[in-house]
């Protein structure tokens, strides 16, 4: 019996290889709203980074800004700030930006 | 601009590892508290663990497609029953091999306290090296919110609804950390998503205590599809369940239990339930029974506490 | 380089069966107490108590635990063993599911008896049938020295780099089980060079802690397909290898079994019969009486069950005039044996003679030498174009 197939896994048993393949999806993608920062309340505390579940705030060195490739616009990060400094704005707002 | 003090929170000195080991965009829900504790442990334990998960909401993402994975851990995917025992098997084995890899089971409810409590107990009798994290959403909730032995007094879910008869799941819920700090485990401990430092704090001690025996750590963990609360709410259920005592943070040494966040004057339960839609059909006599529990629970703790002093 | 004399010693098929893996030293083992097989826990226990072995000895808290324990010790790179029967292999089927399509090379022995449906607390084969479709190699031995030989035998087919599949001896309980005879145990150096081949081989995947390698991702679509197929080649290529080991077992240490079945006295018969267990012991006595009263009657036992040994056994029934199939067990939906249902599937390489099926043996009900006799003499008339009777049921009919 000659296979068409063009075998996927590399040994016998049902093993993945996150070295080799590590998959990633656009959650960005998800979103209806999206997280906007007033630097002036902001203090760095880094809260809305750590309460953040796909942790997509990156460190800025001052500030925290979201990832919008992967922010799924969940909103935790503005209602999580101390500050109130962060609000969620619509993406519709921000539909000119490509 | 008035200049303001910039100092980050004090949680950042957990982590051992800033990277993120799961790719950006794996798929949980917008607002799951499931998504930030499986994200914060191995940046507090460190990426080299051993996961071991099950069929459940997190088996989409810890576990591969074919060849790729969503994460760049070691896992072992076991069945429902057999998570605390394919962990007991690897850990032996490790152990043996000199490899000093820490194995961390990482289930939900759904497994932990139902179809996989029993090999749970059994590991944790034999204090096997393991710790055992548990992420209670009081329910099934990747097979559709069906109801659990954490599921609470009162709580529509899908097998319990809220109905002219039904007024939600008939019988408290199954109290499964205080179950295995009685088994004499080296560490059991319970913490939430609100409550990070504390998270932390816990996660770093399993790691110590991993190496005289069983670690054992529940996690509160609300669902906002199966508890019908908005994304944005899930981390403020975590601190109000606290807050009234619906959910208290203690950890026991070896069964000893003692509190570790007192909280001075609890909030009335009611104010919890309110927040959580999977309770929106109780009447003023189901919200005295769930306090009723409440208050028995925290007492029992309590007690158990004031003997640990 | 022949191995050298082991020393004999008067012990129980169970307690063979401990000996067999203490010899292969496991790295993990476990073991639920159950009726028959209770002392293989308790001898592999005591091994461990007087420092003969080095194995971590998981006391678990059932059998589904008990298959967990080693499966994720076998996939983390150990050799492990486990032992059960009848309900406690029901009660850990999903892991035996699972151990196979992970492909760990475990080796568990079980002491068949009486799976459940009916609460039976005595031998038959029910439990071996009741796992056909688990995706373990499975081994059904004759008596107390070839369980030894064959737990040493299945690590060497288990741990193969081309096969990485998990084996199932199986022993009759109750007859094998507690029936204490003379076994030779080898030398543990013997069996260390026995097994030593497997060392030189590329080794299998293990966890590799710290590496993004997780064991047990989703198999999806085509993938897996692949993983299916591969576990469907590997039992396949898994007959040819059990002859190879056996062979090279007969070699070394100067006892062999003839790999996936055993034939005797069947060049020259015009009839066969197909038996597995300590019942073949009971046929070659009948033969050997029907030889002299001119009967030539000759047999197979089967002892290879999963990958079914197809080409062998058709070679073995080719020619025969009438076969008769002894099961220890019974075929739900089908009107005949289990066994018999699978020899029959040989009909086209066979070509279609008469076939008959006995169903003996069940709950310690013994399987004598007037109920082969019988056997014999309905396939000899079937042979010679009586009519028969495709199955019975010996106990109902004795």
């Amino acid at each position: 019996m000659t296979l068409k197939h063009k075998f996927i896994f590399t040994c016998e048993g049902p093993w993945s290889d996150g070295s080799r393949e590590l998959l990633c999806l656009d959650t960005g993608s998800w979103r209806v709203e999206r997280p906007v920062t007033d630097l002036d309340k902001c203090n760095y505390c880094g809260l809305c980074a750590l309460y953040c579940p796909p942790q997509c705030l990156k460190d800025m060195g001052t500030y925290f800004q979201p990832d919008l490739a992967y922010c799924k616009g969940c909103g935790i990060c503005a209602a999580e700030c101390p500050r109130h400094a962060i609000a969620m704005r619509p993406e519709g707002e921000f539909a000119h930006e490509s | 601009m008035t200049e303001t003090k910039r100092k980050k929170s004090p949680v950042f000195d957990y982590f051992t590892e800033t990277e993120d080991v799961f790719a950006g965009g794996v798929a949980w829900c917008a607002g799951c508290t499931l998504e930030l504790a499986a994200r914060f442990v191995p940046k507090v334990l460190g990426k080299d663990i051993l996961l071991v998960g099950c069929p459940s909401c997190s088996a989409p993402v810890f576990f591969g497609q074919n060849r790729g994975t969503w994460h760049r851990m070691s896992y072992f995917s076991s069945l429902m029953t057999g998570v605390a025992s394919n962990a007991s098997g690897i850990s032996r084995m490790f152990r043996r091999m000199g490899k000093d890899t820490t194995v961390v089971c990482f289930t939900g409810d759904g497994c932990g306290a139902d179809i996989g409590f029993q090999p749970l107990s059994g590991a944790a009798e034999r204090n096997e090296h393991v710790i055992y994290i548990t992420y209670d959403n009081e329910g099934y909730m990747n097979t559709g919110y069906q109801r659990s032995s954490t599921t609470p007094l009162g709580a529509s879910t899908s097998t319990t609804p809220a109905g002219k008869v039904g007024h939600g799941k008939p019988t408290p819920s199954k109290y499964v950390p205080l179950l295995i700090a009685m088994h004499g485990a080296a560490y059991a401990a319970t913490a939430t998503l609100s409550h990070l430092e504390d998270f932390a704090r816990k996660l770093k001690k399993a790691k110590e205590k991993v190496k005289d025996g069983f670690v054992y750590l529940h996690i509160f963990a609300p669902c906002v599809m199966g508890w019908r609360i908005d994304p944005s709410a899930s981390i403020k259920v975590c601190r109000e369940a606290v807050r009234t005592n619906y959910y208290p943070l203690w950890e026991a040494e070896n069964g000893a239990v003692r509190l570790t966040h007192e909280v001075p004057s609890p909030r009335p339960v009611a104010d919890y339930l309110k927040m959580v839609r999977k309770f929106s059909h109780l009447g003023e006599a189901d919200i005295e029974r769930i306090a009723a529990t409440v208050s028995q629970r925290y007492a029992l703790l309590k007690g158990l506490d004031s003997l640990n002093r | 380089m022949k191995a050298e004399k082991g020393e004999i010693k008067v012990i129980t098929g169970n307690a063979a069966a401990a000996h067999g893996a203490r010899l292969c030293r496991p790295d993990v083992a476990t073991s639920y107490p159950i009726t028959p097989m209770s002392e293989v826990a308790e001898t592999l226990s005591s091994f461990v108590a007087n420092g003969l072995i080095n194995t971590d000895m998981v006391e678990v808290e059932g059998e589904n635990s008990a298959m967990n324990v080693v499966a994720g010790a076998s996939l983390a790179g150990g050799r492990v063993f486990t032992a059960t029967s009848s309900w406690g292999l029901s009660y850990m089927y999903d892991a035996v599911q699972q151990a196979a399509g992970f492909r760990a090379p475990i080796v568990m022995v079980i002491a068949n008896r009486e799976s459940p449906g009916i609460l039976a607390v005595s031998g038959g084969q029910q439990d071996i049938i009741s796992v056909r479709d688990a995706g373990w190699l499975q081994v059904i031995v004759e008596e107390g020295q070839e369980i030894l030989d064959t737990v040493i035998m299945a690590y060497r087919l288990a741990e193969d780099y081309d096969i990485q599949l998990p084996v199932m001896v199986n022993y009759d309980g109750f007859y094998l089980s507690y029936m204490a005879t003379g076994i030779e145990i080898p030398r543990q150096e013997d069996v260390d060079a026995f097994l030593a081949p497997l060392k030189s081989q590329p080794p299998r995947q293990i966890l590799e802690p710290g590496e993004a390698l997780g064991c047990g991702t989703h198999g999806i679509d085509v993938g897996f397909v692949e993983l299916r197929y591969r576990q469907c080649q590997a039992m396949e290529r898994a007959g040819a290898r059990l002859d190879e080991i056996d062979a090279a077992f007969q070699d070394y240490f100067g006892r062999g079994y003839g790999g996936q079945i055993e034939e005797y006295r069947l060049d020259d018969a015009e009839i066969a019969l197909v038996t597995s267990g300590s019942a073949t012991g009971t046929a070659r006595v009948v033969v050997d009486q029907k030889r002299q009263e001119g009967i030539k009657v000759g047999l197979v036992k089967l002892r290879l069950f999963r990958p079914f040994p197809r080409q062998k056994l058709a070679a073995a029934l080719k020619g025969k005039k009438a076969v008769g199939v002894v099961d220890r067990s019974v075929g739900f939906g089908w009107d005949c044996g289990p066994m018999y249902m699978e020899v029959r599937a040989l009909t086209p390489e066979i070509g279609i003679v008469p076939m008959l099926s006995y169903i003996d043996g069940l709950a310690n009900l013994d399987i004598t030498v007037p109920h082969i006799e019988r056997a014999v003499d309905e396939v000899w008339a079937a042979a010679q174009g009586k009519p028969y009777q495709e199955t019975t049921w010996i106990p109902l009919e004795a």
